[in-house]
């Protein structure tokens, strides 16, 4: 598939460079990475230190913070005093009476302000009850949370682990997407070598492939390097990253093959008939297995899938130019193979 | 698909290996001492280890006795057979035979771990069906690049680079099914994981019967 002129190879440039431009400066929104103490007893007055990210507490002019038991019960902090722009301490009055009997309850602090946002730290202090003899809603209610600022600008979502490195995203999964359109066309293109035995067939299809296994194994080292920082370990027993290797090295013994030959015709048959069966074993591997087995990645052993909270929209304003732009620069590396391949032929054929 | 050419050739296979018997020795002496070798150097063998341990010698006796099953013959015989036979028949005759192989290999391989060490297997009926399609899988795969190992001026070391990552979701399965059936693992869902080889085993036959003929023409 050789597409004419240059405006595709034009702009995928151009839509790369934009999702690396903007999916590098773009702040991501604000969050809470500490805060102490972690526990307290119940009829505690107790004063949260808080440290934020990305967060702009003396900026704003008001900041308000609340402490959340569920959907229906909250209590408002008493006093709300801002150090730096990332530091905040925050007085709460926690009631000595609980609407809930059970004897350790997790809240979650909320803090909203006008630049920011309201943002979450789920599970950021754990109360022990004192006297979980009766339940009373009483001072549980009326906690005011209503009126939530929005972050203003376009900001990627905080993420308590991923950090920063939600980033990511348009590189590691698209480079699979992109891969994986990719090796289609490659498998096509063998197809049609099969079929009909004009050797132009096989000059695109072992091409495509080997840009296909280009970002394979450049997806891997993308992933890696995000398990490091998010898992804090560069390879894990997950599942799906086994899976890929062993697909990874599937398509590198198709490599092997292609080396392994002189003869070109015998070459081609070969080279075509294993990389049909490479992709139909790759089929199970990477799309079957996983999704039997627990794992890791999102979608996954009760782990949020794309879409929803994770894959919001700003991600997504990257996320998907990101694969047409690696699709297309991918084609425009394989149309390069293709025609030195088949400069290749013609100075061969003379 | 005519049968009858299938057993003819399948029956022509058993004739040659038995012919030369060097070969079938060969490969039954090389899984009895590599299990020998083994018991020598674990002392003990546990559950966990006799699981890996039979796929692996498995794995590499059979990729021996399964190279050859292309490359044995001369390219004058096989015009010859080109003359005689539809493709798909020589290829399920040939499947079929290295189906049988192998199981008789596995077969020596469990007679002698048993023999040194033990038979951890508890769930019987699962290991057999875990086995036998495994079996099955590997012997596909191997077969189908056996073919193109040979059509590719007999190159018998392509054979191992290529068969290896092409079995490894197989094993990888198999291995899971093999642990549930001695009780290393407990998984009620293992059906599952047998459909599932059943399935790749239905993809990859599929596949090499649809590329096989393109194949053999050359």
């Amino acid at each position: 598939m050789v597409v004419k002129g240059w405006w595709w190879k034009f702009s995928g440039v151009i839509i790369f460079l934009y999702v690396i431009i903007g999916g590098l400066t773009i702040p991501t929104r604000s969050g809470i990475t500490k805060s102490q103490p972690g526990s307290a007893q119940s009829g505690d007055s107790i004063s949260m230190t808080v440290e934020g990210y990305n967060t702009h507490f003396l900026s704003a002019g008001l900041n308000r913070a609340w402490l959340k038991l569920d959907s229906l019960y909250a209590i408002k902090a008493k006093n709300v005093n801002a150090t730096s722009e990332v530091d905040i301490s925050i007085t709460f009055d926690i009631p000595k009476i609980f609407p809930a009997t059970e004897n350790v309850q997790p809240l979650t602090l909320i803090i909203d302000n006008e630049i920011d946002g309201a943002f979450v730290q789920p599970n950021s202090l754990f109360v022990t009850l004192s006297d979980s003899s009766y339940s009373d809603k009483s001072q549980w209610i009326n906690a005011e949370m209503k009126a939530f600022n929005k972050a203003k600008g376009i900001k990627f979502p905080y993420r308590n682990i991923l950090n920063e490195t939600i980033r990511n995203t348009f590189f590691h999964v698209a480079l699979w997407f992109a891969m994986f359109i990719l090796l289609i066309i490659g498998l096509y293109h063998a197809i049609q070598y099969l079929r009909t035995g004009n050797f132009d067939h096989d000059i695109q299809s072992s091409s495509f492939n080997r840009i296909a296994i280009m970002y394979g194994i450049f997806g891997l080292i993308t992933g890696s390097i995000w398990a490091k920082f998010t898992w804090n370990t560069f390879w894990t027993t997950d599942v799906k990253l086994n899976m890929t290797a062993v697909a990874m090295l599937i398509y590198l013994a198709y490599l092997v093959l292609r080396g392994s030959s002189s003869d070109h015709d015998k070459r081609a048959k070969v080279s075509a008939s294993y990389s049909i069966f490479a992709f139909l074993a790759l089929i199970p591997l990477v799309f079957v297995i996983p999704r039997l087995t627990d794992s890791l990645h999102p979608g996954n052993g009760g782990n949020p899938a794309l879409g929803g909270e994770d894959l919001d929209n700003t991600l997504r304003l990257f996320f998907y130019p990101s694969i047409v732009a690696l699709i297309l620069l991918g084609s425009w590396m394989a149309n390069l193979l293709i025609r030195y391949e088949r400069l290749k032929e013609k100075i061969f054929m003379k | 698909m005519d049968l009858i050419k299938v057993k003819d050739i399948f029956i022509k296979e058993l004739s040659i290996e038995f012919r030369q018997k060097f070969a079938l020795g060969g490969v039954f002496l090389f899984a009895a001492t590599v299990v020998f070798l083994i018991f020598k150097s674990f002392n003990e063998i546990n559950p966990r280890e006799w699981t890996i341990l039979i796929w692996i010698i498995l794995l590499f006796a059979g990729l021996n006795a399964v190279v050859k099953s292309f490359l044995q013959e001369k390219k004058e015989t096989y015009l010859y057979y080109y003359t005689l036979f539809s493709p798909i028949d020589l290829i399920v005759a040939k499947l079929l035979y290295n189906f049988l192989f192998l199981c008789g290999i596995f077969f020596i391989i469990i007679l002698f771990m048993g023999l040194f060490s033990s038979f951890p297997v508890k769930d019987f009926g699962l290991f057999a069906i875990g086995a036998a399609l495994g079996i099955f899988g590997i012997s596909v795969v191997f077969t189908f690049v056996s073919v193109i190992s040979a059509s590719d001026n007999g190159n018998a070391t392509l054979m191992s680079i290529l068969a290896l990552p092409l079995v490894l979701p197989i094993l990888l399965l198999l291995l899971k099914i093999s642990a549930v059936s001695v009780r290393l693992l407990t998984d009620t869902a293992i059906a599952e994981d047998v459909w599932l080889l059943f399935g790749v085993d239905s993809i990859l036959l599929g596949a090499m019967l649809l590329l096989f003929p393109a194949l053999w023409r050359s």
